[in-house]
């Protein structure tokens, strides 16, 4: 069953001064299934990032459908908008997005409290998801106070937490050294493993490689996708890449 | 060479964190700017003419000291938000190979440049504005201020001086800050939340003990001329309690919170007290600044303007009636022939005296102790809490006087008390002992109850051998001070005040002339006198109190615009994580008002707290009036928590929309 179908999603930017458009979107359309990890592929300016918020309900298309379990998303009134992200979705970003006002813990229960939880159901949530993510130890510090993979393991259980139908994640490895990129990695493919379904948008092949499927969106468009199989990382690494310059070298001849 | 680098680094520092640098320069010119204005209004030569000037002065000059140690506590703080921004990139330098001692030269050019600015443009500011707030009150008031437009070199200098002590130690704390800290320390320091105080809880001890020893110095001060030095150490407990309680209180009512879960844990408190939390010393700090200028602006206007409206009833008090002539008994029959006089006088003119009103009295200050009134000369008889006036008069005058007709045996006496009640059964003065007949309900009017500060017994005896015997007694003890048996006439007049003006004036000049040895007082020659002085009085209120009063606001805007910039990212990501912007308008609410009222409750306290102490202050002016100074107050404070809603509306908005603005884009 599709738990995401976006359908033609189209935005265009007017700027502000002249009136000139852009168009980000042109004509997107695809779904994901329960289950599954679906990495988006782009080059910067391909409109990934306009698309991600649009999945996210952060951004109206110009035209054309989010539809998650079958609901509109594009058509929920402002007011609910904020309960709806927070109750289906679950967020990972760049720059990871944690306050600094709040401790690690502080920081996951924020849905959650946002949603009225009481602390007792919270804590009996952290409790497991901690462990998992092994910061537990950390949990009463402060953001500036540790490590920039520490800091994403906690917005990864802030994104969790609620226990979402969907992660969105925003290029989730790109403030990573090379080790917490790995780990991080090792992580999402994990909770995918256990059920978790992720959107993850990225240009790093190594982040793409781990996942289950691929797309790459260039121009707006959906140019082109790539399934797993059973291949190993190794090798949807070396298909992605090939994929990549063929992508480049091709589009270039069309122009 | 490289000094010439330093110095355009720091310029160019400046000039680019111009977002940062801006308010917290106004807030420099500004806080200078007060300052001088203050002094110089407690320089300005005028006061000198004022009733009560030396207590007038000495309370400006205390103000002088209190708006000192405020700029220092003030300018830290506003420092504070700069400092914790700057760090990055001073941090940067340092990480990109400076040495500390080179960041301290480019902090030193840093804190040169914007204390010359600030000092120049404060000063400016602070002539123009005092020239400007001058002339605005004395339109306002109609002239009749004593108060000229000041400018001295002295109050430059000084202004100067104590900035300049001030810059430099908040360069010092800056090298502080910047030389305990590594280059990665300094790099995150943007994101730091602060550190609790060690000693919070000792603080906050320490800071209730001030603040009681403030109030119960406040609330116990019998005789505020007695205790005018006792003053300085009531407001600077005050002012030290505030400002402990509100850091160390405030940390730990925080902190008290955050460990109830079921309260932090809600989606209006969460961000809020965590948000204050990470700032927990600045927010305190801030909190205490807002509560002692409340308290400041309120006991301003509250008693000043209770000055001002109670002028009229003070004077029909002073002056009950439109003519008096109090003058000595010592020419015998030759009283009579003054007031026959007076009459001739008045009834030639057209004008028939109406409620006359005829007699002699006494009037002398004592020591009370029990039902003995000690008479001896002592040093310090006029600063005592027991002093006493006593007002004697003869059973005929009173009995005439109140249409009544009481008797008296020898050695007898009748009491009216008009504050502290005289109930022992004798009352001893001098070698006599009376027998207390009866307590008066009520005395006849005389102008001499409101014109003192002390306590007063109205003595009634028996015969006039009996004043004479008082007034001898009294005149070997106090000798050359000693009062004299004065005879009083004074009767109204009907008619307008221009006529009685003329009347005044030729009879005064005839009197005059005639040697009349005595007084000669009318209540529309002595009106303008006295609204020179009350309206002096009311003008400083009033000045201060604006002064005051801006400045409040601008903390407040400072406070609300620094940390909406802070808070901007924040609310950012909350609404990603999924915060709607209702639930972020009520968190900002929710914060806010924790934030704003209380200030405005503990300034209320204060004020609390010091009235019985101004109303002290306030009988100095003969404003008896307690009921009034009520009122005064209790309108100022409301009128006050208005424009003070109105100022959080104002700055709650600022807030919200810098926080909102990031998300529209």
């Amino acid at each position: 069953m599709a738990i995401l179908e976006a359908q033609g999603l189209k935005k265009i930017y007017t700027t502000r001064f002249g009136g000139n458009q852009v168009q980000a979107l042109r004509e997107v359309s695809f779904s994901v299934e329960a289950g599954e990890y679906v990495a988006i592929m782009g080059e910067s300016g391909s409109g990934k990032t306009t698309l991600l918020n649009i999945l996210a309900a952060l951004d109206k298309p110009t035209s054309g459908q989010v539809l998650l379990e079958g609901k509109n998303v594009t058509r929920i009134p402002e007011k609910h908008l904020a309960a709806f992200r927070r109750e289906k979705l679950g967020f990972v970003f760049q720059d990871f997005h944690l306050l600094d006002t709040f401790t690690l813990e502080d920081n996951i229960f924020l849905p959650l409290v946002l949603g009225g939880k009481d602390y007792r159901e919270m804590s009996g949530r952290l409790k497991p998801l901690a462990e998992k993510l092994g910061i537990s130890a950390l949990l009463k510090k402060y953001p500036y106070e540790v490590s920039g993979g520490q800091k994403q393991r906690a917005a990864v259980a802030r994104a969790l937490i609620t226990r979402p139908r969907l992660v969105l994640a925003d290029e989730p490895t790109g403030a990573l050294d090379s080790r917490a990129t790995d780990s991080l990695l090792g992580l999402f493919a994990r909770i995918n493993q256990e059920g978790q379904t992720i959107l993850m948008v990225t240009h790093s092949v190594k982040a793409a490689s781990h996942a289950g499927r691929v797309l790459f969106i260039r121009d707006g468009q959906v140019f082109h996708q790539l399934y797993r199989g059973q291949e190993t990382n190794e090798q949807l690494y070396q298909r992605i890449s090939h994929t990549l310059t063929l992508l480049t070298t091709g589009g270039e001849r069309h122009d | 060479m490289t000094r010439g680098l330093y110095r355009r680094l720091a310029a160019g520092n400046i000039r680019k964190n111009g977002k940062l640098y801006l308010p917290y320069v106004l807030t420099c010119i500004f806080t200078v700017a007060m300052y001088y204005m203050v002094c110089s209004l407690s320089q300005n030569p005028g006061l000198e003419k004022m009733q009560g000037a030396q207590t007038l002065i000495y309370l400006l000059r205390l103000g002088s000291v209190i708006i000192g140690l405020f700029s220092l506590v003030f300018l830290f703080y506003t420092n504070s938000f700069l400092m914790k921004r700057r760090k990055e990139e001073l941090g940067l330098f340092y990480v990109l190979g400076m040495e500390k001692r080179h960041l301290f030269r480019v902090l030193g050019f840093e804190t040169l440049y914007v204390g010359s600015i600030s000092l120049m443009a404060g000063l400016i500011l602070g002539v123009l504005l005092d020239k400007l707030l001058y002339l605005c009150i004395v339109r306002m008031l109609g002239g009749g201020i004593t108060l000229g437009f000041f400018l001295s070199g002295e109050v430059v200098k000084n202004t100067a001086a104590l900035f300049c002590g001030i810059f430099f130690l908040i360069y010092l704390s800056g090298l502080w800050e910047l030389g305990r800290s590594g280059g990665l320390e300094l790099l995150q320091a943007r994101h730091a939340g602060e550190r609790e105080p060690r000693s919070k809880w000792l603080m906050a001890l320490l800071g209730l003990l001030c603040l009681a020893g403030g109030y119960y110095l406040a609330l116990t001060m019998e005789n505020p001329v007695a205790s005018l030095a006792l003053f300085f150490p009531a407001v600077l407990l005050v002012l030290a309690g505030t400002y402990l309680l509100f850091t160390a209180g405030s940390v730990l009512l925080l902190k008290m919170l955050r460990r109830n879960r079921k309260f932090y844990y809600h989606p209006r408190h969460f961000t809020g007290i965590s948000g204050m939390l990470y700032r927990m010393k600045r927010n305190g700090v801030g909190l205490a600044n807002i509560c002692m200028l409340s308290t400041v602006v309120l006991i301003m206007i509250s008693s000043t303007s209770t000055l001002m409206l109670g002028l009229e009833g003070m004077l029909k008090s002073r002056y009950p009636q439109d003519f008096m002539f109090t003058f000595r008994e010592t020419h015998g029959e030759q009283g009579e022939a003054w007031i026959e006089e007076i009459r001739h006088f008045c009834t030639e003119r057209g004008c028939i005296p109406r409620e006359e009103m005829q007699y002699k009295s006494l009037v002398f200050v004592a020591l009370q102790e029990g039902d003995t009134f000690r008479v001896e000369q002592a040093e310090d008889i006029l600063t005592s809490v027991n002093i006493q006036e006593l007002f004697c008069v003869t059973l005929e005058d009173y009995n005439r006087l109140m249409g009544e007709e009481r008797v008296l045996e020898e050695q007898e006496i009748l009491v009216y008390s008009n504050r502290e009640t005289f109930d022992a059964p004798v009352l001893r003065i001098l070698d006599r002992e009376y027998r207390v007949a009866g307590h008066l309900e009520d005395f006849f009017k005389n102008n001499q109850t409101a014109s003192e500060l002390a306590s007063t017994q109205f003595l009634v005896l028996p015969d006039f051998q009996e004043l004479e015997r008082l007034y001898q007694g009294q005149k070997a003890v106090y000798q050359e001070a000693a009062s004299e048996i004065r005879t009083f006439y004074g009767f109204d007049l009907e008619a307008g005040e221009k006529e009685q003006a003329v009347l005044w004036e030729a009879l005064s000049e005839e009197l005059r002339q005639k040697g009349f040895p005595g007084k000669m007082e009318n209540l529309s020659a002595e009106r303008p006198g006295f609204l020179g002085v009350y309206g002096g009085f009311f003008f400083i209120g009033i000045f201060l109190g604006v002064l005051f009063g801006v400045a409040m606001v601008l903390i407040i805007y400072y406070k609300q615009i620094t940390e909406g910039y802070e808070d901007q990212e924040r609310f950012v990501v909350m609404q990603r994580v999924g915060m709607s912007w209702e639930e972020v308008r009520r968190s900002i609410h929710s914060q806010v008002l924790m934030v704003f009222f209380l200030p405005l409750l503990v300034a209320g306290l204060h004020v609390a707290a010091a009235f019985p102490l101004i109303s002290k202050l306030l009988l100095l002016f003969n404003l008896p009036d307690v009921g009034l100074h009520v009122r005064c107050t209790l309108i100022t404070f409301l009128v006050f928590a208005g424009l003070y809603v109105g100022v959080y509306g104002l700055t709650a908005r600022a807030y919200y929309q810098i926080v909102r603005r990031p998300a529209d884009r």
